[in-house]
């Protein structure tokens, strides 16, 4: 079986009804064009008839006849209520004659039965039947592809959920951020950067960060490896606490470091620094 | 609509169940269950109630493997005559014989019972290459009783795959995290039971273990 066509495994499990949303509308899909899969489906449920013939046989709850047959009969009667409710307006739609248009009338010299008006309620109803059949089909169509996406909206949600738990968790005023230390000295000023050059994604968490000036301002710089002008990486703050973060700062894609550096700066930042470094750390290259 | 399916299908039917000298009769079973169904569109009680009388029990019985409650399992296959009174032009032929067809749409059913959610294929949608016979009781005994054996002599692991995806209405995923398997060797075994299952059926010998006292 080429990549193309469905995977005999999944094959399987689609005609089971066993794999997920996403899948299970993807090969829905597949299946309505291609007639070689739908084969092969075809193929797999017969054995399915056959795994249901490995049950015991038994015997059918008292009175599950009768049940039957009472639904069966019921059914005779209502479809039988409906037709006679509709006969009437029937025979009258049929009964009351086409208005004849004024220039037919003078022109003809004898009165001709007409089909045509009587075929339109027809040829409309059969339309009508027609297009709640396409409708129904599209309908279907489409609630396969809805709840293929559900599950895919579900599981993207579910991580979305849990990456913003752990953001929050790192990143929060409310968290607390404790910086463990040998001894019972106070703990030193520190910063932690995780950096993906590729993607320009940093996420950067300071802790025990002395208090600053007001108008002033830490800045974060990442100091690319081909020796280029320091790159901002955004201005930030400490809390009462001396915790502060920097998470996705606008930064070009593609941008080895060498270091990250963190220096003090005017509330608004500064495109290059002004000040001594107060905070440094080699990237390690 | 079958009518209106892009890949129209011509599946080559199978049957496990009819040596030679039984093609005819079970020519004459589908003939009869057609004749059947032709008189069900007319509105024929009668014949419903022959339908009924002739598949209900196998029907009844796989939804109760999966729903292991007789009322709910009444439900699913009351819904399931109701059906086909009201649309009987839901089975057609090219869709396999009506008995299998009905034990697999009677499964899907169940399961989506269930798993309560609304059903998630319509009749139609159920194809499928067999035309196993299953009209005749006599036959349709013989024939379950030799899919039983066949399938105590799969390997205990395929087995145990095969029956929860099929009659729990396991996942994959489900089956792995239960059996402890990785995900690939459950799909393989799920596999690779229903190939040998089918290779089985198709082979002539009887089943070693059909003598009562076997493995079985």
């Amino acid at each position: 079986m080429n990549a193309q066509h469905i995977a005999d495994e999944d094959l399987v499990l689609y005609s089971m009804q066993s794999l997920p949303a996403g899948e299970t509308a993807a090969a829905a899909l597949h299946l309505e064009k291609c007639a070689e899969c739908a084969r092969q489906l075809a193929e797999v449920s017969g054995d399915l008839a056959l795994l249901s013939l490995s049950v015991d046989q038994q015997p059918l709850p008292e009175g599950a006849r009768n049940r039957f047959m009472s639904r069966i009969a019921a059914e005779l009667q209502t479809a039988a209520e409906s037709q006679t409710a509709a006969a009437p307006i029937a025979a009258q739609a049929i009964a009351t004659p086409p208005k004849p248009e004024p220039a037919r009338v003078i022109h003809e010299v004898k009165p001709r039965r007409s089909w045509f008006p009587i075929l339109i309620p027809w040829a409309a109803a059969f339309a009508l039947l027609a297009l709640a059949g396409y409708l129904g089909n599209q309908n279907q169509r489409l609630n396969q592809l809805l709840n293929g996406d559900k599950g895919q909206i579900a599981q993207l949600s579910a991580e979305a959920a849990h990456a913003q738990e752990v953001l929050d968790t790192l990143t929060s005023p409310a968290a607390k951020q404790v910086t463990l230390t040998e001894g019972k000295g106070a703990p030193a000023p520190t910063g932690r950067t995780s950096y993906l050059a590729g993607k320009g994604a940093l996420v950067f968490i300071g802790n025990n960060l002395k208090p600053i000036p007001e108008g002033k301002a830490y800045e974060l710089w990442v100091i690319p490896a081909d020796g280029k002008a320091p790159i901002p990486a955004g201005v930030f703050r400490p809390d009462d606490h001396g915790s502060a973060s920097v998470v996705l700062p606008k930064l070009p894609p593609g941008v080895p470091a060498k270091a990250f550096g963190v220096t003090i700066e005017n509330a608004e930042g500064s495109p290059t620094p002004t000040s001594p470094i107060v905070l440094s750390g080699a990237a390690g290259l | 609509m079958p009518e209106q399916s892009p890949n129209p299908l011509a599946p080559p039917e199978r049957s496990y169940n009819s040596e030679p000298s039984k093609g005819s009769l079970q020519a004459a079973k589908a003939a009869e269950d057609a004749a059947i169904l032709g008189r069900v569109e007319q509105g024929d009680q009668a014949a419903m109630g022959l339908l009924f009388d002739r598949y209900s029990s196998i029907v009844y019985s796989v939804a109760l493997r999966v729903l292991k409650d007789t009322g709910q399992a009444e439900d699913v296959m009351q819904d399931i005559f109701i059906q086909i009174w009201k649309k009987p032009g839901a089975f057609i032929s090219g869709r396999g014989s009506l008995g299998a067809w009905l034990v697999v749409v009677a499964r899907n059913r169940a399961i989506d019972s269930l798993r309560r959610r609304r059903h998630t294929d319509s009749v139609e949608d159920v194809v499928l290459a067999s035309s196993t016979d299953l009209a005749a009781e006599a036959e349709r005994n013989t024939l379950m009783e030799k899919v039983r054996i066949y399938m105590h002599q799969l390997p205990p692991e395929q087995r145990k795959s095969v029956e929860l995806a099929y009659f729990e209405g396991m996942s994959h995923s489900e089956i792995a995290e239960k059996t402890g398997d990785p995900l690939g060797t459950v799909k393989t075994r799920i596999r690779l039971a229903l190939i040998a299952l089918r290779k089985a059926m198709q082979s002539k010998s009887i089943p070693s273990s059909s003598v009562r006292g076997g493995a079985v």
